[in-house]
Parts: structure tokens; sequence; C-alpha cells
């Protein structure tokens, strides 16, 4: 069974932009799979047909095996989102933030405190949690946010660009704590721009461009197909920018 | 509890929680408004308008008071906090959650509903201690009450759904919702109006809520009780069918 398996997606949204022309994409149980492309790819479209978030035109969507378009209950107890966009409300606090979440998906008063407690203390926010959320900084609101993706102990954790804009300490603390629950078997798709992160994390990468997924593999397997020795190399390949590769570089001058 | 109630519950708890965290705009203020209301329309002018239909006239304007006091509330919590929901992009929270659109929207309707509640309770009781109101007919007054809270939570949400800016919620609040709940005959008997006005206000619904909420307390009515409650209840029906669809449908909640 695949955490999420992807089959023919496709997403026009009512402006006409055809945003997911036909996706179709699996991830194993346990995976930590990077879903790399440039801006207006159709990542974060790809992350909410499969969140609820935004409606697909036509295609499936299975997370664990179960319906996430249609019957979404339990696809949707099983995915925990950490969205590009921090989306706190202002005027609650944090701990409301991750109680409020925890509630959603029916977790117990009891359960709720205890869990709350914990990723407040995981992410070094304890001393802030009665505190709203608009008085956090950028980097203290993405470490919410992750929180709150997590606070239901989802088994496939989305996470999108959760490292745009933080600094290095937070970005090398993120990365060890989810390499962490991936190792102790969350299932973890990943869009970023900074590939070497990709490249540190993720043992399956797919690229997607123009809404279409046009390679996947590791990121050896992507290096290979497109005749070349990085990731990085392999992206600018992609995106039709072979001439950026940092390999030229001071060989020009 | 099973995880359905108790996220129902929190959704509930959520829309709640705001209000209350707000208490001295949301609850204080429409209290106020009813007390000054109660001063200037009832002690000051009551005096040179004596009775009306055999009550005191502060007493007579009493069940509009609190009947605008429950409408007005419920809809303007629920347009506020679904549109300050979307604009923050906090609601993709509850979206991405488990609740069903039912859920969602019974959840956003309560908040309203029960805020309105509460300062329309704490309006009757504030007002039975300074002048005393009477309660005929509470077999009417309460069906009565909670389908006009539940109309106007109705109502809220729809706004707030459709509205992309805080100035389209003020817009209905201020030249459609005021205009009607005044012109409805809270501060006056539609009888005493000169023609064309008593016909135009029959064709305010408003004017019905008031007449049935207005017969609860005092038992004068101006209106058919029984057409005015069926009428009621069908358009409540309505709009909340309406909302519904909406809601599945995603509309301007699900890209
Ligand atoms: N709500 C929307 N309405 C209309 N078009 C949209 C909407 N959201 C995204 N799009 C369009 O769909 C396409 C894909 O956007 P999407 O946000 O999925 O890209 P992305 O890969 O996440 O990009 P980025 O790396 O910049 O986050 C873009 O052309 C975008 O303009
Ligand atoms: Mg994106």
């Amino acid at each position: 069974m695949y955490a999420l398996a992807i089959k023919d997606l496709v997403k026009r949204y009512p402006t006409g932009t055809e945003a997911l022309k036909g996706v179709s994409l699996e991830i194993e149980e346990g995976e930590f799979y990077g879903l790399l492309g440039p801006n207006g790819a159709g990542k974060s479209t790809l992350i909410h047909c499969t969140t609820g978030l935004a409606q697909p035109t036509s295609g499936a969507i299975e997370v664990f095996g179960h319906d996430a378009i249609h019957h979404y209950g339990d696809a949707r107890l099983a995915v925990g989102l950490a969205p590009q966009e921090p989306n706190l409300d202002w005027f609650l606090t944090l701990e409301e933030s991750l109680d409020f979440h925890g509630g959603y998906f029916g977790m117990t008063r009891k359960d709720r405190r205890e869990r709350a407690q914990e990723l407040l203390e995981t992410f070094s926010l304890s001393d802030k949690k009665d505190q709203r959320t608009r008085t956090l900084s950028g980097g203290m609101k993405r470490r919410l946010i992750l929180a709150r993706a997590l606070m239901h102990r989802p088994k496939l954790l989305i996470l999108d660009e959760p490292t745009a804009g933080v600094d290095v300490e937070l970005r090398l603390e993120l990365w060890h704590y989810v390499q962490r629950i991936n190792a102790e078997g969350t299932t973890i798709l990943l869009t970023t721009h900074y590939l070497e992160e990709a490249e540190q994390l993720c043992n399956k990468i797919g690229f997607i461009n123009g809404g279409e997924i046009v390679a996947t593999g590791t990121s050896a397997d992507l290096a290979r197909e497109y005749g070349v020795t990085n990731l990085e190399d392999a992206y600018l390949k992609l995106v039709g920018r072979g001439e950026l590769s940092r390999a030229h570089i001071g060989s020009e001058a | 509890m099973s995880p359905a109630q108790i996220r129902f519950l929190t959704l509930v708890r959520r829309e709640v929680n705001r209000f209350f965290k707000i208490k001295r705009q949301t609850v204080g203020a429409p209290l106020l408004e009813t007390f000054l209301y109660i001063s200037v329309f009832g002690a000051a002018l009551g005096t040179r308008i004596d009775q009306l239909h055999g009550v005191d006239y502060v007493v007579f304007i009493i069940p509009g008071l609190i009947m605008m006091a429950w409408a007005t509330n419920a809809f303007s919590n629920n347009s506020s906090s679904l549109l300050q929901q979307k604009f923050q992009r906090s609601i993709d929270d509850q979206l991405s959650s488990p609740a069903s659109p039912v859920e969602l929207l019974l959840a956003f309707s309560l908040g309203g509903f029960l805020r309105g509640g509460i300062v329309a309770t704490l309006t009757f009781i504030a007002s039975s201690i300074l002048v005393g109101v009477p309660v005929e007919h509470v077999l009417v007054l309460i069906p009565a009450l909670f389908l006009v809270g539940f109309f106007f939570s109705q109502l809220g949400v729809l706004v707030g759904l459709r509205a992309e800016q805080f100035d389209d919620v003020s817009f209905y609040q201020t030249f459609i919702l005021q205009p009607l709940i005044f012109l409805g005959g809270v501060f006056y008997s539609a009888t005493l109006l000169p023609e064309p006005f008593e016909t135009l206000t029959q064709f305010n619904p408003v004017y019905y809520m008031i007449g049935l909420v207005r017969y609860g307390f005092i038992g004068y009515s101006e209106t058919n009780i029984a057409l005015s409650l069926l009428f009621l209840t069908v358009a409540a029906g309505i709009l909340f069918t309406v909302n519904l669809r909406l809601f599945n449908r995603g509309y301007r909640l699900r890209a």
C-alpha cells in the first residue's frame, strides 16, 4: 500500500489555468519524497488537492488506501499539512492553535494538552504558549505551523517549503527533526527550492514542471538521467537553463 | 465522546472563543446600545407617547430590541468571523480536517446564534430589571426567537462567504440590515404610519419577525402569527439549504 497514490490528477482553476495536467505519483510508506520544480510548476496545487484545499478537476488520490477526494475522513486524519504560507489565526494563542487543531482531528482533551506541551517544547515555543500568534517572528510562525501539522500524529507529513525564510540554525534543527520522525516511520512529502536540502533528506525525488511529473528517482538516478553529476545540474537541465550550472562559474572569466 | 463529537464541539468552541475574547465589542457594546435605546426612546420619548396598544411605549419597543440584538449579533458575528478566517487563510486548518461541509456550516452558524442568544438574554434581563417585561406566549416566543436567530446566522454566513473585503460585510449591515430592522417596526406600530409606508412595511420580512416576538412578549400583534411562523421557518430553511450547497461546492473556500 502506498502512503500517497495519485492517478491522472488534473486541476484546472476557475481562471482557466491548468495547474496539473494528469499527474500520477506514488509515495511508498516510510519514504522521504522531495517534489521539486520551478515556481508555478503545480507543487502546492498537488498538495492542496490532496488535503481538500483545492478541488481536483479529475483523477484519483488515495492516502494509505483511503480516498482523499470523496470519502476523505480517514485520508485527512492520516495527513498533516504545513502550508507554504503561514496561515495562523492572529487572535489565537499558540496553545489554542494547537489545541483546536487537535480537536478538529478528534483528539481527547488530555491527549491534546500533553501533545501540545510536548510539541511546544520540541520547537522551543513553550515560553510563548499564551501569546497570540501574531506576536511571533516569521521563523517562530514556521515552527508553530510545523508543530500544528504534527499535532494529530499524522502518518503522512506534507511540508510545503518549510524552510523558506528561516535562519541556518532553525533549518538544521528542522532537518534533524524531520529526519528523526521519518526514521520513526512517518512518510514525508517535501517541496523545496533548496536542492541541497532535497539531496540531504529525500530518498526519492520527483521533478514537476508545467503541471507534469517529468522524472522521478533518487538524486543519483536523476543526475544520470540528465547526463550530469548532481541534482542541481539535473534541475537546471529540466528547466532548460543548463548554462547556469555552477560548473561554469569562473570558467568564462 | 466520539472523535466526531469532539471535532464538532471544537469547531463550535473555536467560534465561541472568538467572540468571548473580544467580549467588550461583541457583548458589551450591543448591551450598551440597547440600554441607550431604552433610555432615549423609552424614558425620554415614552413620557410623551404614553401607551401604545395597551402597554407603555417603552415596553412596546423592548421585544423589538431583544429581537434586534439577536438578529444583528448573529449576523455580524458570522459574517466577520468567516471573512476574517478566510482572509487570514486560517480557515484552511478546519477545511483540511476531517470535518464535513455540513459540520462546518453548523459550527459557523452556531457561533453567531449563541452570541445573539447571549446578548438577547442579557438584554431581556436588564430590561426586566429596568422596566419589567411581560412574557405572554412563551410557546410562540421561544421558537420565534430561535428562528430569527437561525435565519440571521445563516444570512451572516452567506454574506461572510461571499465577502472579499471588510467593506462588503459592513455594506450589508449598514445599507440593508439596519434599514430593514428599523423600518420593520421596532420603535413604532406600523398602523401609525401614513400610506404608502404602512403598505410598504408589509413587504418587509422583519416586520413579521417583530410581530411574532412582540406577540410572544406582550400578546399584541398586527400580523398573522401562524402564517408568520410558517413563513419564517420556510425562509430559514431555504437560506440553510443555499448555504449548505455552497459549502458542499466549496464556494470561495476551496480553490
Ligand atoms: N487559487 C488559484 N487560482 C488560480 N490559479 C492558481 C491558484 N493557485 C495557483 N494557481 C496557478 O496554478 C499554477 C501552479 O501554482 P502552484 O501554486 O501550484 O505552484 P508551485 O509549484 O507551488 O509554485 P511555488 O514554487 O511558487 O510555490 C500557477 O500558474 C498558479 O498561478
Ligand atoms: Mg507552492
